[in-house]
């Protein structure tokens, strides 16, 4: 039978084409444009010049820089994306229990993720400074330190930094996505385990990691994507220095483009990017959900 | 009910149609300026000129030419021009430092095409001629500044430093000594290699080791003996632990304020420094001195200059009209009314002989500014390869802060600039 409501068949099209049509404007049609800037010679200026080919990728791949910007992309995500899932999983099932002070607890999570990236990685880059960073004077003041300490002594150390600061940005995320999760889980499954016998782990592994995958899932895949492209945190700490050490490859490209006016190979290694964030989101998908459908 | 309102808005469109045809002869110029500090944008577009600003007063003085203003930051300002000349909508009139590879790639404007003849003859002749290429000038220049040692007296009377280091022997024994007197509290040299300006530190080294960017023919010399020499001495002093300790990530306004905090005793800076370190309430007794050079070479100050150029566009209807309007623009602009008050707002140095009486008038410290300009260096700008060399001497320089070898990194530059 025909709904009422809908007079034509067309009707609903008509109800989602503006979406679509702001999808084809704000995203669609840029990504074409990146695409086709990067076959393009673009002269320093900016002018866009004759189809080039793969040029534009053999010399972006061929610069010294791109095998240690690459190594640190493949750090950066992990890094972050591995270590927050897990505190951030642990963080929502610590906030999933009842205790005084929950709700507390759970809008202090939010706080670093309701300030923007470009704040929270000033103020770090604040606190790590060693003339009068807030780490140094806290420490020299309870009287751990005698002398303040270079935070940032060697190249290593501030991606490590980056790194952390990453991980402490993106634990909330996590938490709640999961938290989510973790809320829509009936307390029947809880209570039949319990009746047969099992632990805390075996409750973890049997009910609470299988039904809170999905959630899971959805955090993971955003959650590498925006890791991969997140360009705050380095470029207020580093900008990626020294002589691109630093970089991760969205910053890499950002200077590359308006540092160095080498816009072909910029716009070469963010198709590159592109593509890598299809293929590892997709294949990550393809992976858990196959496993769900297993599952069921 | 339905009708009469579809009536009101079909009258409205049509109205605001002969609105727009009212004023077709009017020309308007988009303007991009490059946001020079906090006032910036209240001079041109807010209540910052006597309570009016740059373009009303402009407007009211040209009518028929309308401008569309936009202050744009130094951080932003790149990125902003080369989007819009990549969508083919380059601004009429742009204020930035660089300029040539627009003048290469034929976005710009001669100046003579545009400039009037008594302009023309105000600007500095040394300024121009940092503008010209193959015999056309590109860009006037709009201000500059000139670089100094700027030092903290008390902080060198307290380590017991008598002379104000002028060598570069000198410099590591004034270093020693307040890091002697001081330990960890002072640092006693400020240097900046990073992104940001870490071509300063090459050429403040270089230059005053008679080393530098070109040789007396224009040809690029990156990788000569004077400028491994000046350097690895530039290298060592952090690695002697002279300097802050993060050179590759502090940029010079990091220093300034650790200049300003009194944490930081000597440090290299523009002739505004003293303005800066007020803003920032740092209560400094500073003092200014040539730039150090190694025995047997000659000091040069660093002279860095900005520009206004005007961009080309085929599309405009009348082209003569077009070149009037910028001319009228950049008269405007330069009157002494409008840019002593901007000039000096800015805390920069002239870029013409008429604003000069009057600012000296006003703080007689100016003076002693303009003779040093007079004998800087400047950057090699007009040459098509500077950007990638300006990135490439950074580079080297973060390369051998983590441990590179100077010379080889200076060979590998120089060949792949020359090899171009």
């Amino acid at each position: 039978m025909r709904s009422v409501f809908v007079r034509h068949r067309w009707e609903p099209y008509l109800w989602i084409l503006p979406s679509i049509l702001l999808m084809l404007v704000f995203v669609v049609f840029p990504i074409g444009i990146v695409f086709r800037l990067a076959f393009s010679n673009i002269s320093r200026a900016g002018v866009v010049g004759e189809f080039n080919g793969l040029k534009n990728f053999q010399d972006a791949v061929s610069s010294p820089a791109f095998p240690q910007v690459m190594l640190n992309t493949l750090i950066w995500v992990v890094s972050v994306v591995g270590i927050s899932t897990l505190i951030g999983f642990i963080c929502a099932l610590v906030l999933n229990r009842p205790f005084a002070g929950r709700k507390i607890a759970r809008s202090i999570m939010v706080f670093p993720w309701a300030a923007s990236l470009v704040i929270q990685a000033s103020v770090w880059n604040y606190i790590i400074k060693m003339e009068y960073g807030n780490l140094n004077n806290i420490l020299l003041n309870l009287g751990f330190l005698q002398d303040p300490v270079n935070w940032r002594i060697s190249y290593q150390i501030e991606f490590v930094w980056e790194c952390a600061i990453g991980i402490i940005v993106t634990i909330p995320f996590v938490t709640f996505t999961v938290l989510s999760g973790l809320q829509s889980i009936d307390e029947a499954y809880y209570e039949a385990a319990t009746v047969d016998g099992a632990g805390f782990w075996n409750k973890l592994r049997h009910v609470t990691i299988p039904l809170v995958k999905p959630s899971l899932t959805v955090s993971t895949v955003l959650n590498i994507i925006y890791v991969f492209n997140s360009f705050p945190i380095i470029y207020t700490i580093t900008k990626g220095a020294p002589a691109n050490k630093t970089d991760t490859m969205v910053t890499y490209l950002y200077m590359l483009a308006f540092y160095d006016q080498r816009k072909g190979p910029a716009t070469a290694l963010s198709v590159v990017g592109f593509l890598i964030l299809c293929i590892a989101s997709g294949i990550y998908m393809m992976v858990t959900m196959r496993k769900e459908d297993s599952g069921l | 009910m339905k009708k009469f309102l579809s009536l009101i808005l079909a009258l409205t469109m049509l109205l605001s149609l002969v609105a727009v045809s009212a004023n077709a002869e009017d020309i308007t110029l988009d303007v991009i300026i490059a946001q020079y500090g906090p006032n910036t944008q209240e001079w041109f577009l807010g209540k910052g000129m006597d309570g009016s600003n740059f373009v009303e007063k402009f407007e009211a003085a040209n009518p028929g030419i309308k401008l569309n203003l936009e202050v744009v930051s130094w951080n932003d300002l790149y990125t902003v021009v080369s989007t819009r000349i990549s969508n083919n909508n380059a601004p009429d009139i742009l204020n930035i430092d660089v300029f040539a590879d627009y003048a290469n790639e034929g976005l710009l404007m001669p100046v003579q095409d545009y400039c009037p003849e008594e302009l023309y003859q105000d600007f500095f002749p040394s300024f121009i001629d940092q503008s010209v290429i193959d015999g056309t000038v590109w860009a006037v220049p709009d201000l500059a500044s000139a670089r100094a040692l700027f030092y903290n007296v008390d902080l060198l009377q307290e380590a017991g430093v008598e002379k104000v280091p002028e060598t570069w022997a000198e410099l590591e024994d004034a270093s020693q000594a307040i890091l002697d007197a001081f330990g960890g509290e002072v640092y006693p040299w400020g240097i900046d290699m990073t992104t940001d300006e870490g071509q300063a530190a090459f050429a403040y080294y270089t230059w005053g080791n008679n080393g530098g960017f070109v040789d007396e023919n224009g040809e690029w010399v990156l990788n000569s003996d004077a400028n491994v020499e000046a350097i690895e001495y530039a290298i060592g002093l952090v690695n002697k632990g002279f300097t802050n300790p993060n050179p590759a990530t502090q940029t010079r306004y990091d220093l300034q304020d650790m200049f300003a905090a009194g944490k930081l005793a000597m440090i290299i800076a523009p002739n505004q420094l003293p303005t800066y370190v007020t803003d920032k309430e740092g209560n400094v007794n500073l003092a200014t001195a040539g730039l150090p050079h190694n025995e047997g070479a000659t000091s040069s100050s660093v002279g860095v200059m900005d520009r206004i150029m005007a961009f080309k566009d085929d599309a405009a209807p009348d082209q003569a009209a077009r070149n009037e309007a910028i001319g009228k623009f950049l008269t405007f602009f330069y009157d002494p009314e409008n840019y002593v008050g901007w000039v000096s707002m800015e805390g920069f140095l002239p870029a013409v002989n008429s604003a000069v009486g009057a600012l000296v008038e006003a703080d007689p410290s100016f003076q002693a500014w303009l003779d040093v300009l007079g004998g800087a260096k400047f950057y090699p700008t007009t040459k098509a390869e500077w950007n990638d060399v300006k990135q490439g001497v950074i580079d080297v320089e973060q390369q051998a802060l983590t441990g590179g070898n100077v010379k080889e990194l200076l060979d590998a530059l120089q060949a792949k600039i020359a090899g171009k």
